[in-house]
């Protein structure tokens, strides 16, 4: 049993021979005894009133954003590059696979770039024949992610960027390939957002290519599903579901995700970004012109399942 | 008698600054991206860990814990409290069961972790369930869990490192 006695004295010194650094009073030790069930009915009452919206939380909560942002980003860049130089060396391997995987794509999205050209002049001139008022466009403010705590139970992350660079409540949040959540709490150098695939997110929906409109609802898992559906309407796996403007919360035509299933149990919806490792996004600025929240879509949005 | 002083004062800055730097080490682990595809879901209850290896090698204050998780519920988006009342608890019952473990080999000292990790789990998907009225799925929570209890060994290693640094006062010279 020596191996035992080695780990164990490591780890867990026995320490009934040492001196106490602090002498315990009687006093002390009552109170330590009734603090844990005190503090436990505390904790317990916090998180009531907070469900009842009683509890104006809010501020505190900014407070211990804009407290800890500049440190977890500050540190979160270094851990990042780590994690990104055990990976490179990990995908020294596949370079050649990959570079030959990367020109097709590259190939591929030539072509699609001048279909985009040719679209975008034929569109602006439909645009001057029918008088149409363009869009606004839209400014951005981009970010690291510097935190991800949420866990098991709440699909969020933290940016360090706050109401001093213009984020505000409701903003949308974009990575390079569309939709991943929007700005729930801002401070004043932090705000923190709700990912599409939290519980508690549901964002009104357009499926591309059709006029049926959904809520898209977050399920704490990697899909999301797509639900108020008029009924009997089929839908094609594959197709691409894009942000409907209703509510007036988000801009009309962000791309969100694509349909993977649809079927008795549902349609489910796979985000078009990989939420689960985000590294920079975008906060959206725009104010949303209510006149262009009532369904247009924005030019922003282009799915590979339509056209050719 | 004076450089004897110095040297006691400079120790004791040493040792909460070294408390301080594990515990900011802890609050990153639970909070800091780590670019690994999936991890943030199944996260392990990496502050668990540090509570339940402290309540065992010596008796972490209460109040201490109860702020520290209420940060870290605000932190990461959770009802506040949440977090506070389960290292708080779990706090309680390793303190109460210490003397016992405290004579344990290892092994028992982990699976203990073990027990009060599957608790936590199951007390937090309980909570989380309670309030948005509708169970919440129980995958990811169990993962964690599970992750947690292997976890346990790798994370305590430096815990008892920091532990040793700070009870081991310098020799006076």
């Amino acid at each position: 049993m020596a191996d035992r006695n080695i780990s164990g004295d490591f780890l867990v010194p026995h320490l009934r021979s040492q001196k106490p650094t602090i002498k315990s009073m009687p006093l002390k030790t009552v109170t330590v005894r009734a603090t844990p069930p005190v503090l436990i009915l505390l904790s317990l009452t916090l998180m009531i009133l907070h469900r009842a919206g009683t509890l104006p939380v809010e501020r505190l909560r900014a407070a211990v954003m804009d407290v800890t942002a500049p440190v977890l980003s500050a540190v979160s860049a270094p851990v990042a590059a780590f994690v990104d130089n055990i990976s490179s060396v990990a995908s020294f391997e596949n370079l050649k696979a990959e570079n030959a995987r990367l020109k097709a794509e590259n190939a591929r999205l030539q072509k699609w770039y001048e279909a985009a050209l040719e679209l975008k002049a034929e569109n602006e001139s439909f645009r001057q024949l029918l008088n149409v008022k363009a869009d606004p466009a839209m400014s951005f403010v981009t970010a690291r992610v510097v935190s991800d705590a949420g866990g098991a139970f709440v699909k969020s992350v933290l940016l360090p960027v706050g109401a001093r660079d213009h984020v505000q409540k409701n903003s949308a949040v974009l990575s390079g390939q569309g939709l991943v959540g929007r700005v729930i709490e801002v401070g004043e150098d932090a705000s923190r957002v709700l990912l599409i695939t939290d519980l508690n997110s549901d964002i009104p929906v357009i499926v591309q290519g059709t006029r049926i409109k959904g809520i898209l609802a977050g399920k704490n898992e990697n899909l999301m599903k797509l639900e108020r559906l008029p009924p009997d309407s089929g839908m094609t796996v594959g197709t691409q579901v894009v942000t409907s403007g209703d509510g007036g919360q988000l801009p009309p035509g962000l791309p969100v995700g694509t349909i993977v299933s649809a079927g008795p149990q549902g349609v489910w919806v796979k985000p078009l970004s990989d939420l689960a490792r985000l590294e920079y996004v975008q906060v959206v600025h725009a104010a949303i012109t209510p006149a262009l929240s009532s369904g247009d879509i924005a030019p922003v949005a282009a799915s590979p399942a339509d056209g050719q | 008698m004076d450089s004897e002083f110095e040297g006691q004062f400079l120790a004791t800055v040493g040792r909460w600054g070294l408390a301080l730097a594990a515990l900011v080490a802890i609050l990153l682990l639970s909070a800091v991206p780590l670019d690994i595809s999936g991890f943030a879901g199944v996260r392990p209850f990496f502050t668990l860990m540090a509570v339940y290896y402290w309540s065992i090698i010596s008796a972490a204050p209460p109040l201490a814990v109860f702020a520290f998780g209420l940060v870290l519920d605000f932190l990461s988006g959770y009802p506040p409290g949440m977090t506070a009342l389960l290292l708080v608890a779990a706090q309680a019952v390793t303190a109460h069961n210490r003397k016992f473990l405290l004579g344990q080999s290892f092994l028992v000292i982990w699976a203990g972790f073990a027990v009060v990790a599957l608790a936590a789990g199951v007390v937090q998907w309980l909570l989380f369930s309670l309030l948005d009225l509708a169970p919440v799925p129980p995958v990811p929570p169990l993962i964690s869990v599970a992750l947690s209890a292997l976890l346990f060994p790798l994370s305590v290693l430096p815990l008892a490192g920091v532990y040793r640094m700070l009870v081991n006062r310098p020799e006076p010279p």
